[in-house]
């Protein structure tokens, strides 16, 4: 601790990189940084791969001792927590029986409509071998990565709503960057009324959330749920509720990183419900019970794939959602003699 | 010729040992296991080699080393590259400057010189990240970091003074 106990010993004529020179190298891993920000996921990547093991080694320990330092305080409240818990469990059953009801009734509601079917999602259920909470970044490492599937920009969530995205894959491991984190910014729909939002993280346990449309009033207590906006993440999502705090409002969050030991990275199997192509009679024309103009003579259609007379082959069309074919009680019926 | 040898080893080895505490100082901050259950911001350990050598052995820590030491922070960290490298070069600079008014504290002045440079380097970062974000970020977390960095040095200069003292050796200046 005594610096003053040290006398100074300069190098003696020892050639050195000048200080201002590694102010410049420095100024330029800045700038190369912010231009190509994977110059370092690699070796990150790399690095939490080659040291799995060793964290899946420490984490049972180091956790038997957080939560020894931290469940302290618990064990004088454990009476009333238990009551709690009891109350919370008979709530919760109530509306358990009232979601089944209301899923019965809305998957009625889907056949009768003919509704085009949700994004079928798949999930890889990831242990947590570590966590970082830096000045400057929010993350945890997941002991998943592109050998079981796991992908970039992938949702990870636990039991009780989202807690980030997988923002670096490695073949074993998978880095998530938390909602909270400064690079987070997703798209929110916030309910009742959809409003529609994006959810920013700023180093702070409660992201802000910055509307998008003008003038829209937003209540404490209003669910945040992922929009699904930019087909990357699925819609519907729970993440927090909204919370006034002075002029702007946060997010706080359903699920906690902190103590979340086991999530599920949530991948979208099937694209985003899109809206179908219209079919011609639902063209404005038709529509309007005006007659479409003769089409232009169409030479006979071809087997798949084979070349029209004048040498090229046509143009193959694919459907994302082929229509589906029209019930057979709504088609004319056919008289055989007019074939 | 194997004394020469061997002396030659012992200098290299010696050498060697600042730039090794300072990789291993990256490497403890930046393991993703907290005891504490993650409510906790880890000191910045790499900087203490950078603060000490640079005072009492500016020889053995050259103005790459701490760039070297900074890169590596960053890469280990996950966070936006170049913001510890910036930081530890930006400490390293005051402390070169100012190294004959650090070099004289003792005790409690070693800690305040050591509060200096980590200012420095928190500084430094911040204000890189508010460039790279191109907003004003919160300080509260980076204010928990440099507090805990100067309560972790009272240990961590008592280590350092012995690794250089049975290790290092105070004068070996002729390498």
């Amino acid at each position: 601790m005594a610096n003053g106990a040290w006398k100074i010993a300069r190098g003696k004529g020892s050639p050195q990189l000048p200080l201002a020179i590694v102010a410049v190298i420095a100024l330029a891993v800045v700038l190369i940084g912010k231009a190509q920000s994977s110059v370092f996921d690699h070796a990150r990547a790399y690095f939490s791969d080659w040291t799995a093991p060793l964290l899946e080694t420490a984490r049972g320990p180091v956790k038997s001792v957080s939560n020894w330092t931290s469940g302290i305080g618990n064990y004088f409240d454990v009476y009333q927590e238990n009551l709690r818990l009891k109350e919370d469990n008979a709530r919760l059953r109530q509306w358990q029986n009232a979601a089944l009801v209301l899923e019965q009734r809305v998957k009625r509601y889907q056949l009768l409509l003919n509704a085009v079917q949700d994004p079928s999602l798949g999930a890889v259920t990831a242990h947590v071998i570590g966590r970082a909470n830096r000045p400057f970044l929010n993350t945890m490492i997941l002991d998943a990565g592109k050998a079981q599937g796991v992908k970039p920009g992938e949702a990870v969530v636990d039991a009780r709503g989202m807690i980030g995205r997988i923002f670096l894959a490695g073949d074993h491991t998978s880095w998530v960057i938390l909602l909270t984190d400064l690079n987070s910014r997703i798209p929110v729909a916030i309910e009742p009324g959809n409003i529609q939002a994006i959810m920013t993280g700023d180093n702070t346990a409660a992201p802000s959330l910055e509307t998008l449309g003008q003038g829209v009033q937003l209540k404490d207590g209003d669910q945040i749920v992922t929009s699904g906006d930019g087909g990357l993440l699925p819609s519907g999502l729970q993440v927090g509720t909204v919370a006034a705090d002075g002029n702007i409002f946060r997010s706080v969050l359903l699920s906690d990183a902190g103590t979340s030991d086991d999530v599920r990275v949530l991948n979208l199997k099937s694209p985003p419900e899109q809206p179908p192509a219209p079919s011609p009679n639902d063209l404005p024309v038709a529509a309007a019970g005006l007659a479409p103009l003769a089409p232009p003579s169409v030479a006979p259609p071809l087997a798949n794939g084979a070349a029209t007379p004048t040498g090229q082959k046509p143009p193959s069309v694919k459907l994302l959602h082929p229509l589906t074919p029209a019930p057979a009680q709504a088609t004319a019926p056919v008289d055989p003699d007019d074939r | 010729m194997h004394d020469r040898i061997g002396f030659s080893i012992g200098n290299v080895f010696a050498a060697v040992i600042p730039f090794l505490c300072g990789v291993i100082g990256a490497f403890i901050t930046n393991i993703p296991i907290s005891i504490f259950g993650n409510n906790v911001v880890p000191p910045l350990l790499a900087l203490m080699p950078v603060y000490f050598w640079c005072l009492v052995r500016p020889d053995l820590m050259p103005p790459w080393v701490a760039l070297v030491l900074g890169i590596l922070e960053d890469m280990l960290s996950g966070g936006q590259p170049g913001v510890w490298t910036a930081a530890f070069v930006a400490s390293y600079a005051l402390v070169d400057q100012q190294r004959e008014s650090f070099a004289g504290l003792a005790g409690f002045g070693a800690i305040i010189g050591f509060a200096a440079a980590m200012f420095a380097a928190s500084a430094t970062a911040y204000v890189v990240n508010d460039f790279l974000y191109w907003r004003i970020l919160p300080v509260s977390t980076l204010i928990e970091q440099f507090a805990i960095t100067i309560l972790f040095y009272i240990p961590g200069a008592a280590l350092l003074n012995l690794i250089h003292r049975r290790l290092v050796g105070p004068l070996r200046s002729d390498f």
